[in-house]
């Protein structure tokens, strides 16, 4: 079984906000609906001696879900590929799912009255096709693929760098790694 | 899948069509079912995205049938201004627009007919086609802050300019004033990747932009002190000895003038100009010229500084020959014209232009390097060598002030018509208040664009424009390039948009130059380009399918065979041609267009210096702000301003604040960040407000907000801050203060 | 649209308020029945227990973002949130079984069955100590939420579940007095109960102030002298805590009356407070700029029928 993950090389991230849009349209999420926020970190330092990277953000897929834990429902369930989702139809919009994650990356749609989240494009993903927000990256910056094989781009870049996960401390082991 | 939408499904057809929001002209997918375009993707194939889209290019299913976009032509019943429309057929319009121009020439003479364009995304060699069979030489876009300058510069010293960067090769990369990470996506993405492999980038750049942030060194210079900078960097090259001795000797001829006439400008001398440190000088000119090959990447900057913009581009392009960096493999390369397909120029009909209306063209006088005077000899040079001359759409046009001062005052001459295609001047075009007298001033215009933008609204006539997945494309960088990227349509245009093809075509139609126009689509007039090539296909949609880039083979060292398209056939470090039109055959120093050191009592009302900048994602120029998706990212304009500097006029991060030039005041939200030096402001640019009532003032309208926070109310385009060599006018380098917005004056924008 | 809308709002917090209230009424109406006045039940307040907690189960259902649905919170078992609802169930019920033995009517032909009494006080016990301390352990769990984390939230709302309920079991005693001498003595534990409330209190913000990390520090400021603080220090501190405490003890009843109403009205303050303190996550960085820049939701273009 796969176990997908998406490493962002921030060495490599512009912050153009291409993944954000794409996701969003072609997701065709409501308009203020952000599953891919891209935030600027700096510039630190005082002009002209500065540093500044970008840091694209989405769901972390954690190992270690709040969210799932949260549910009341059974709506947000971690599949075996360890993609975090919700299925919509079990949702009843009580937001434990939204307070209990750490990475803000769960949504209320105040159309449909459910929490909406990135899924890694698990349609896509099934199909063996890369989630929109990889697709689009003109800069190479978002890579995705498989954890558990060793020789994947995803394995390999983690383990010859110090990738890292956001927020550690909080023990929910996320399945994003950043390369800064 | 693409979201929703299964591409599995039957009858889904790919289309190979390409983005339209910028001229990178991304390759696009589009899956196409009974002509309507169910999703699109980046196309992995195309050489310079694979794959990839940015903010702009996804959103083209939005931008296609969004329900602001023009669909029909509309005529103006009401006031000028005031926003009532008819709409009617095409070839109504059509009719009683040529009869209106008609009567114009017949009254005041072609030339009072003047187009205004936008940037490269319209079929602008067939407007040019249309001006010059109706006897008008006054075209203009907004080139000279874009590239052209540039071109006709480098191209009187060197023979043609370098757009292709072999930067496979590269060791060093200057990003003059060029922000890849925020425009130009498929180029940041090369200098990523080749960083990683060791090459050296520099961004010169007043800000801590994206690019800079991956920089190996970033120079903030004072904006607009380029030219101190290039001259600074030409001494330092010179007097250390890092220039290359054997091309400097076999192939330049001037180099004794120039080594004398740089003398004084040591990077101590640019110091206090640019407000670098001499080291930081060195430590640029030196990476620039002790890592070969190296690039020179040009940027808009340059080309926006007002008055010192011509001899800045003259003393950049000394550089690359002081340093050999050209036309070898790794360097900057001069491909020239295409040999091997009909060029924009091949398709302009220049010819039909008499000699008596080239005269007429307004600015000509005053600005002779991007009008007839300086395109003549460039062509005159370029043919003997190249065989072929570049584009006059965009390398000769009028001088865009000039004109619009023309259609207020008359002078030289009456200007009566202006047709406006895929631009909104107000927004777009230097100093708002002068551009908007004269929109509201001008007795027949036509307006050709997606939106009704503030613009339009003074527009007789709005003609619905194809957009995006609407036209086939030929991206061949203005014609200038070798090379040859294609797409196709995804579908037919929707609703009766056409090309701005046909509206040209059709105009000229109606007014008896059909003889001249043997295409009856883009597509047959896109193979009649791409046919020479000479694939053994039959349709331009055929090429695209089968074919679709054209990349001849790469030849190095073409001077070494032909020669430098020269009067002397060799680089000119003293620039023979500059001294025939009457320009500086050296890059003589001149300060940024107004500037504490020339100007100071100015300086004392307007202490900060003020930029307003270049492209920021996600949107492109004055594009987009009605994409809902977009917008959303970005809903308000910001300025950058430095906390120290801030704190002392007690403005808060997100605060509105009046920036004003001598010009005018317009107002942005406060970004506080130490991205910009103390006493300098960045302002984004060309604002408006699609929500907000479109209608002129004295209707009740606001204009689109059009006045309120754009960029350009503060630019200057009066003649003594034009840049003398090409007429770019002042966007950058200029005065300006900084208070923060009454509550009282603050009607929300938002 | 604007953040606000994307976690837990008034409604929320005032199901906290009346479950926590409700709950700790029956614990203690069901702990005096036990073990100090076996059998002195006050109709009106223990009615008043399991109503409030339906009251608050009210609330919950309108927070959802799909009220018809919410039957479905019972579903995932290894959720606070599910483990709670079943617990405010059973306490609804117990609770409302346990009040009909007060009733003084034929058809409540169980009224003389006291071990059947005894046996509901007891479940009341637990479930509704569960009720009124759940909420705390519900927002003490979040790691994310700087202001909430930690065991302490947890006392703060089983401390002011009692108070909020003895201050109710007061109002309720006045309006139908039983002549029942245990509730009469409860104003002096709930002046007592205030003092601690607010010693807790104090200490609470002291501790996340000079806390661990910067996000508590900064969560504990919005309290201390930020937006939170007018409410915290006026209507929660002086007229929900310290104000009532005095009027407690001056045995006027008008006074007490009045003074069971402020503590209430304290709850509701605090519980809002609470709730609204957890907008702010541990926020990574550059998220907060990036967010607060994001339209509100108020803006024109939004209005827009645009694409």
């Amino acid at each position: 079984m796969a176990r997908y993950a998406m490493v962002m090389d921030t060495r490599r991230c512009i912050g153009c906000h291409s993944c954000t849009v794409a996701c969003k349209v072609r997701n065709e999420l409501p308009t203020d609906m952000v599953y891919n926020p891209v935030t600027t970190d700096g510039p630190h330092g005082t002009f002209p001696n500065l540093n500044m990277r970008f840091l694209p953000l989405l769901c972390m897929h954690c190992d270690n879900s709040p969210c799932v834990d949260a549910c009341p429902t059974g709506a947000s369930i971690q599949a075996k590929n360890g993609i975090v989702h919700v299925e919509d139809k079990k949702c009843v919009g009580c937001l434990s799912c939204i307070m209990a994650c750490p990475y803000g990356a769960r949504y209320h749609n105040h159309e449909t009255g459910a929490v909406n989240k990135c899924n890694f494009c698990l349609d896509r993903v099934e199909e063996g096709l890369r989630p929109h927000c990889v697709e689009t990256c003109h800069q190479h910056a978002r890579i995705f693929g498989d954890l558990d094989d060793k020789n994947s781009e995803v394995s390999k870049l983690i383990s010859e760098n110090k990738a890292v996960q956001l927020l550690p401390e909080l023990n929910t082991d996320p399945c994003v790694f950043y390369i800064y | 899948m693409i979201g929703k939408v299964d591409l599995t499904q039957e009858g889904v057809e790919v289309k190979k069509s390409a983005c339209y929001f910028c001229h990178q002209n991304c390759g696009v997918l589009a899956y196409v079912k009974d002509d309507k375009v169910l999703a699109i993707e980046g196309d992995p194939e195309f050489p310079t995205n694979q794959g990839g889209l940015c903010c702009r290019g996804n959103i083209a299913l939005k931008h296609l049938d969004h329900p602001d976009r023009v669909n029909y032509p509309l005529k103006r019943v009401g006031k000028r201004g005031e926003g009532k429309w008819e709409q009617i057929p095409w070839d109504q319009a059509i009719s009683e627009i040529s009869a209106k121009l008609s009567s114009i020439r017949k009254e005041f003479g072609a030339e009072a007919v003047a187009t205004a364009g936008g940037t490269q995304r319209t079929d602008d060699w067939s407007r040019r086609r249309f001006m010059n069979l109706f006897g008008s030489p006054n075209g203009f876009h907004n080139s000279h802050l874009c590239w052209i300058p540039t071109f006709m510069v480098e191209t009187a010293i060197y023979g043609w300019c370098p757009f292709d960067l072999d930067i496979g090769g590269s060791k060093c990369i200057v990003l003059w004033g060029q922000n890849p990470g925020a425009s130009g996506m498929p180029e940041a993405h090369h200098v990523a990747e080749l960083q990683e492999k060791g090459l050296k980038v520099i961004v010169i750049d007043p800000r801590f932009t994206e690019s800079a942030s991956k920089a190996d060194l970033w120079l903030p210079l004072r904006p607009g002190s380029d030219l101190a900078l290039a001259l600074a960097w030409i001494h330092v090259i010179i007097y250390e000895g890092l220039m290359d001795q054997e091309f400097v000797m076999e192939y330049t001829e001037g180099f004794e003038a120039l080594a004398e006439h740089v003398v004084d400008f040591s990077p101590e001398w640019a110091a206090e100009r640019t407000w670098l440190t001499p080291e930081q000088i060195r430590a640029g000119a030196h990476m620039y010229a002790m890592n070969k090959p190296g690039n020179i990447q040009w940027g808009t900057s340059v080309d926006q500084i007002g008055k010192p913009a011509g001899a800045t581009m003259h003393a950049r392009a000394l550089l690359r020959a002081l340093t050999g960096n050209l036309d070898c493999p790794g360097a900057d390369l001069l491909t020239g014209p295409s040999q091997d397909y009909l060029t924009d120029e091949e398709l302009e009909g220049n010819q039909f232009l008499p000699e008596e209306q080239k005269a007429k063209q307004i600015g000509a006088d005053k600005f002779p390097m991007v009008t007839w005077p300086g395109y003549s000899k460039i062509c005159e040079l370029t043919k003997k060598t190249w065989g072929k001359v570049p584009t006059a759409e965009w390398m000769c046009e009028a001088h865009p002030p000039s004109v619009f001062r023309a259609i207020i005052n008359s002078d030289p001459y009456p200007v009566k018509a202006l047709l406006v295609s895929a631009t909104n001047p107000l927004a777009s075009y230097g100093e708002t208040n002068v551009v908007l007298e004269a929109l509201r001033k001008i007795d027949f215009m036509v307006v050709c664009d997606y939106w009704v933008t503030p613009s339009a609204m003074f527009a007789d006539y709005i003609m619905p424009i194809a957009g995006a997945l609407e036209r086939p494309i030929i991206t061949n960088s203005y014609g200038c390039a070798d090379f040859m990227l294609t797409a196709q349509r995804a579908i037919k245009p929707m609703y009766e948009r056409r090309n701005d093809f046909n509206f040209w075509r059709d105009l000229g139609v109606a007014l008896g130059q059909e003889e001249n126009w043997p295409w009856k689509t883009v597509e047959e007039a896109y193979f009649s380009a791409i046919a020479p090539i000479g694939h053994a296909v039959s349709t331009f949609d055929e090429f695209v399918e089968n074919v679709r880039f054209h990349f001849p083979e790469r030849e190095y060292f073409k001077y070494k065979r032909q020669g430098f398209a020269t009067p002397s056939g060799k680089v000119e470090l003293y620039s023979s041609t500059l001294k025939d039109l009457g320009l500086p055959p050296l890059p003589e120093y001149v300060g940024p267009s107004e500037n504490e050191i020339d100007n100071p009592e100015l300086a004392e009302k307007f202490p900060l210096v003020l930029t307003t900048g270049g492209g920021f994602m996600p949107f492109h120029h004055s594009e987009h702000f009605q994409i809902k998706d977009m917008r959303f990212l970005r809903h308000t304009p910001f300025m950058d301003i430095n906390p120290a500097t801030a704190k002392e006029m007690s403005i808060e991060d997100g605060d509105w604040v009046w920036i004003e030039t001598a010009r005018g005041r317009m107002k942005q939200r406060a970004n506080l960040t130490e991205a910009i030096h103390p006493k300098v402001i960045f302002t984004q640019r060309c604002w408006w407000y699609p929500e907000k009532d479109m209608r002129d003032f004295e209707f009740g309208g606001e204009l689109g907000g059009a006045l309120e926070s754009n960029g350009n109310i503060l630019t200057s385009t009066a003649d003594d801050y034009c840049d003398p060599y090409s007429g770019s006018w002042a966007n950058r380098g200029l005065l300006c203060r900084v208070y923060k917005v009454k509550e009282s004056d603050l009607k929300e924008v938002i | 649209m604007s953040e606000k809308h994307q976690s837990w709002g008034w409604m929320l917090a005032v199901d906290f308020f009346f479950a926590g209230m409700g709950g700790a009424m029956l614990v203690i109406a069901s702990v005096i029945d036990l073990f100090i006045a076996p059998g002195q039940v006050s109709l009106l307040g223990n009615l008043v227990g399991p109503l409030c907690m339906c009251v608050g189960c009210g609330f919950l259902v309108l927070e959802l973002g799909r009220p018809l649905q919410a039957w479905r919170v019972f579903m995932n078992p290894k959720a606070i949130l599910t483990f709670g609802a079943w617990m405010m169930t059973f306490a609804i019920i117990s609770g409302f079984v346990y009040a009909s033995f007060a009733i003084n009517h034929s058809l409540i032909f169980w009224r003389e069955w006291d071990f059947l009494r005894q046996l509901l006080a007891l479940v009341n016990i637990v479930t509704g100590l569960v009720v009124a301390t759940y909420p705390g352990v519900l927002l003490g769990r979040h790691k994310g939420r700087p202001f909430w984390v930690g065991p302490g939230i947890m006392g703060l709302f089983l401390l002011s579940s009692m108070v909020t309920a003895l201050a109710l079991h007061c109002l309720c005693a006045m309006i139908a007095p039983i002549e029942a001498s245990v509730l009469n003595s409860l104003p002096k534990l709930l002046a007592a109960l205030l003092l601690v409330q607010g010693l807790l209190w104090a200490g609470y913000l002291w501790i996340k102030a000079t806390g661990t990390t910067a996000a508590e520090s900064a969560s504990a400021k919005r309290w201390i002298s930020g937006d939170l603080a007018k409410g915290f220090r006026i209507y929660f501190l002086l007229v929900g805590t310290l104000v009532p405490m005095i009027m407690f003890l001056i045995p006027v009843s008008i006074f007490q009356g009045l003074a069971a109403l402020m503590v209430l009205f304290g709850g509701v303050i605090m519980r809002m407070q609470t709730v609204t303190s957890g907008n702010d996550r541990t926020f990574l960085p550059g998220e907060l700029q990036y967010r607060s820049r994001l339209p509100q939701g108020k803006e024109k273009f939004l209005k827009k029928a645009w694409m």
